[in-house]
């Protein structure tokens, strides 16, 4: 039988670029959501944002970045002339996926080789209607003749997973996911599938997302989404006063393959795909199931196809947005999924935003804090126990524990879920 | 995949109308012809297209106040949604039925554009000032769910209540394969017994088009299309529209032809109906080809010439045209060729009364 396993991750966050920035960032109980430096917000309704500490991106700093990776510094070059570097999320891609492919050891990428990617909306540049802009309405016929780059208008959405594929020799169909804010947690559970059915060898998979761009903040902001006091602790997860979201960007990237390949190859297993889980709320465009019921339904099957009973069960890294909504109702489906066993709780969206496409991703990287320093992470901002929420929420410092399996959870705009059981690779199968 | 699913219902939206039984036929008939698109006539006069008309109310999506926050690729996957679950007579445990569909870029109404551009710009340029306190506020508040490319897949499932395993992948044509592909695993691992499966998009958005004349497509000759189509699946049913044998995507601009070729070797030796469905030009001539040398005395239908690309929906239109075709004990191969330089592969089969 074969069994998925983790054995190479990498990670940008507002913490940094690497994962250890962000174990370290977590491991230490800081937060990093603050004003927005890459653009002026100050006119915008939303103006902090868990963003990557790097105000413009370039080709050098992203070559430097991607570290000792064969072609990195051509495909930076190639980036940035085509203007691919105007979409934050492609650099984060790129170095999330460099990082994760560098330690798993740098492996060969055959024929059955995969990616499985997910990726957030197209960035809109709104500023390259200017050429076009006659008389009141866009001039489409100019467009040929625009002094834009080649990327004008909107990012395409598998830029970043394109280049990913090139860095690395990919050359099987990609598979991206556009699924919001549970995409990346399926592409990871999309690439443990392909290894368990044999239609990979190796597969590297995650997401990417930015959205702090100013029609990105601004179309959440008209929504209502985020918190509208603009301040360092703007998400407070499962806190009595949340009020919103906080928005972020970044993205994680694992290289995952089969248990005994990786084994014999002498790759170091970080931990074990166990199983997943996806259901659909079907019930608004704007809203959670208020009962938790669609999300609890996502996590049970998620244990099922895992084989474990809900006892097994040492953490659960949740959505955890902030908002008034989606807490009370994931407490709910926790409670249900796992027999009201108080099973210790966090979000790490307080303390790095919401990645949106890449959350899922990244909240994965994080659970790995769980298995390589023996902490589960903190939830930033979080310092007032809310009674719709009775659950057992770790507060802002890290708890210490040894665990066995952790689930992750990611829960989509229009009403996607996904579970995803990750397994210690120290425990016994 | 291994053994076959049973396809128990279909629904499809396409310049055909609402439906798919005829639009084989039609197509094969010539009866479809391009037309000038009036979604492109603002921003694109003259362009010729395969472009849904009007959908009558009875028939369209959701609510008018549903359909404010659909991008139009989701109002059509939504309409092809209920089709098939119609047809299927999938009415009880709608909570467990699968959905997995290929869907496409964002689609912002353009009438937004305007007022957002009105209030932002000054000198000729944008002013973030003025963006953040006066073009946001001057825009439709709920554009920002016309963007989520996911919706495809979600205002479907809202509308019908649907709630078992599902994902959404972004394609040009392969993912709607991959679509496909995951639902049929889903069912054979038994994580559903039902599920939908498909494609919506449009490639009819002045900001699309616009990318695909850059590209290069439109002058070697795509015609833009638009639509939406759904299969439904069940792990065994009888009677059946028709059974899915296999479904596969490959690799076809990062591996060259002759990988592609050798891929096409798998599928089964003996078709009665090859449907093909490139992009354009250079795909339909090497298709063509293919389709020749491998099935000889199969009858070919392009539909792409009729229904042009329509992107992450192509697939799947190219799949509801063969099942319309296919007769009893026939099969079908259904090759498609799409913009991101993919190729698709699936084979239908009807069994003998």
């Amino acid at each position: 039988m074969r069994r998925a396993v983790i054995t190479g991750a990498g990670a940008v966050s507002a913490f940094g670029v690497g994962l250890p920035a962000l174990f370290d960032g977590l491991a230490e109980g800081r937060a990093a959501v603050g004003e927005i430096r890459s653009f002026d917000a100050s006119t915008f309704p939303v103006h902090v944002a868990g963003e990557v500490p790097i105000a413009a991106i370039d080709a050098q700093w992203l070559a430097r970045e991607m570290g000792a990776v064969p072609g990195g510094e051509a495909i930076a070059d190639r980036a940035a002339a085509t203007g691919a570097l105007r979409d934050r999320k492609v650099a984060f891609a790129l170095l999330a996926a460099a990082e994760a492919w560098r330690s798993a050891g740098s492996p060969a990428t055959g024929p059955k080789a995969r990616l499985s990617f997910a990726v957030g909306l197209e960035q809109a540049f709104f500023e390259d209607l200017a050429p076009l802009w006659t008389g009141g309405s866009v001039d489409w016929s100019r467009e040929p003749d625009a002094p834009l780059p080649a990327v004008r208008f909107r990012s395409p959405v598998d830029l970043g997973p394109r280049l990913v594929a090139r860095l690395l020799g990919l050359r099987a169909p990609l598979v991206i996911h556009s699924s919001a804010c549970a995409a990346g947690a399926l592409a990871v559970a999309h690439a443990a599938a392909l290894i368990e059915r044999g239609e990979a060898d190796l597969v590297l998979c995650g997401g990417a997302d930015s959205m702090v761009n100013p029609l990105g903040i601004g179309g959440l902001a008209r929504i209502g989404a985020p918190s509208p006091r603009n301040e360092p602790d703007a998400c407070r997860p499962f806190d009595r006063r949340r009020d919103g979201l906080a928005i972020g960007e970044g993205a994680a990237a694992f290289v995952i393959e089969d248990e005994s390949r990786a084994r014999s190859r002498g790759a170091r297993v970080r931990a074990r795909v166990l199983g997943w889980g996806s259901t659909q709320d079907g019930y608004r465009a704007t809203a959670p199931r208020p009962d938790g019921a669609a999300a609890r339904r996502a996590m049970e099957r998620a244990l099922r196809r895992a084989g474990v009973v809900p006892e097994r069960v040492g953490y659960v890294n949740a959505h955890g947005t902030g908002t008034p909504l989606n807490d009370p109702a994931e407490s709910l489906a926790i409670r249900g999924a796992l027999d009201g066993a108080a099973v210790p709780v966090s979000s790490i969206k307080g303390a790095v935003g919401h990645l949106m496409s890449a959350s899922g991703a990244i909240e994965l990287a994080a659970c790995l804090l769980a298995f390589e320093r023996g902490l589960l992470p903190g939830t930033a901002h979080h310092r007032e126990r809310d009674p719709d929420c009775p659950i057992d929420v770790i507060g802002e410092r890290p708890r210490r524990a040894r665990v066995e399996v952790v689930l992750s959870n990611s829960f989509g705009f229009g009403g996607q879920n996904v579970t995803v059981a990750l397994g210690n690779p120290e425990a016994a199968s | 995949m291994s053994a076959p699913v049973a396809i128990v219902g279909a629904g499809a939206v396409s310049a055909f109308g609402i439906g798919w039984r005829g639009l084989g036929r039609a197509v094969a008939a010539g009866d479809l012809q391009p037309r000038e698109s009036a979604l492109l006539r603002d921003s694109h006069p003259g362009t010729l297209a395969s472009e849904v008309g009007e959908i009558p109310t009875a028939l369209d999506a959701g609510n008018a106040r549903a359909r404010k926050l659909m991008s139009r690729a989701a109002r059509l996957a939504a309409i092809a949604m209920r089709e098939a679950l119609v047809a299927a007579g999938f009415d009880e445990r709608r909570e467990e039925i699968g959905a997995w569909m290929g869907v496409g870029a964002s689609g912002i109404a353009m009438e937004d554009v305007p007022a957002i551009v009105s209030a932002s710009f000054v000198d000729g340029g944008l002013s973030l000032h003025r963006l953040g306190d006066q073009g946001l506020l001057a825009c439709n508040p709920l554009f920002t769910f016309q963007t989520l490319n996911n919706f495809s897949l979600c205002h479907g499932a809202i509308l019908e209540g649907l709630g078992g395993p599902n994902a959404a992948f972004f394609s040009r044509g392969s993912g709607t394969a991959v679509a496909l592909a995951e639902a049929v695993h889903a069912l054979r691992a038994g994580e559903c017994d039902r599920a939908i499966a498909g494609g919506a998009d449009t490639a009819l958005h002045p900001v699309t088009w616009a990318e695909l004349q850059r590209d290069g497509f439109s002058a070697q000759g795509l015609l833009p299309g638009e639509g939406a189509a759904v299969l439904a699946l069940a792990r065994e049913a009888s009677p059946a529209l028709g059974l899915l044998e296999s479904c596969t995507a490959v690799a076809g601009a990062q591996e060259g032809a002759a990988a592609v070729f050798r891929e096409l070797e798998r599928l089964p030796p003996r078709a009665d109906l090859v449907v093909i469905a490139p992009w354009g030009t250079p795909p339909r001539a090497w298709l063509g080809d293919m389709a020749a040398s491998r099935y000889s005395g199969a009858a070919v239908v392009d539909v792409s010439l009729r229904l042009g690309d329509s992107l992450a929906a192509t697939p799947a239109l190219a799949w509801v045209a063969a099942l319309d075709l296919l007769r009893p004990g026939e099969r079908a191969v259904v090759l498609t060729a799409g913009v991101d330089g993919d190729l698709t592969a699936a084979v239908f089969r009807k069994e003998s009364p």
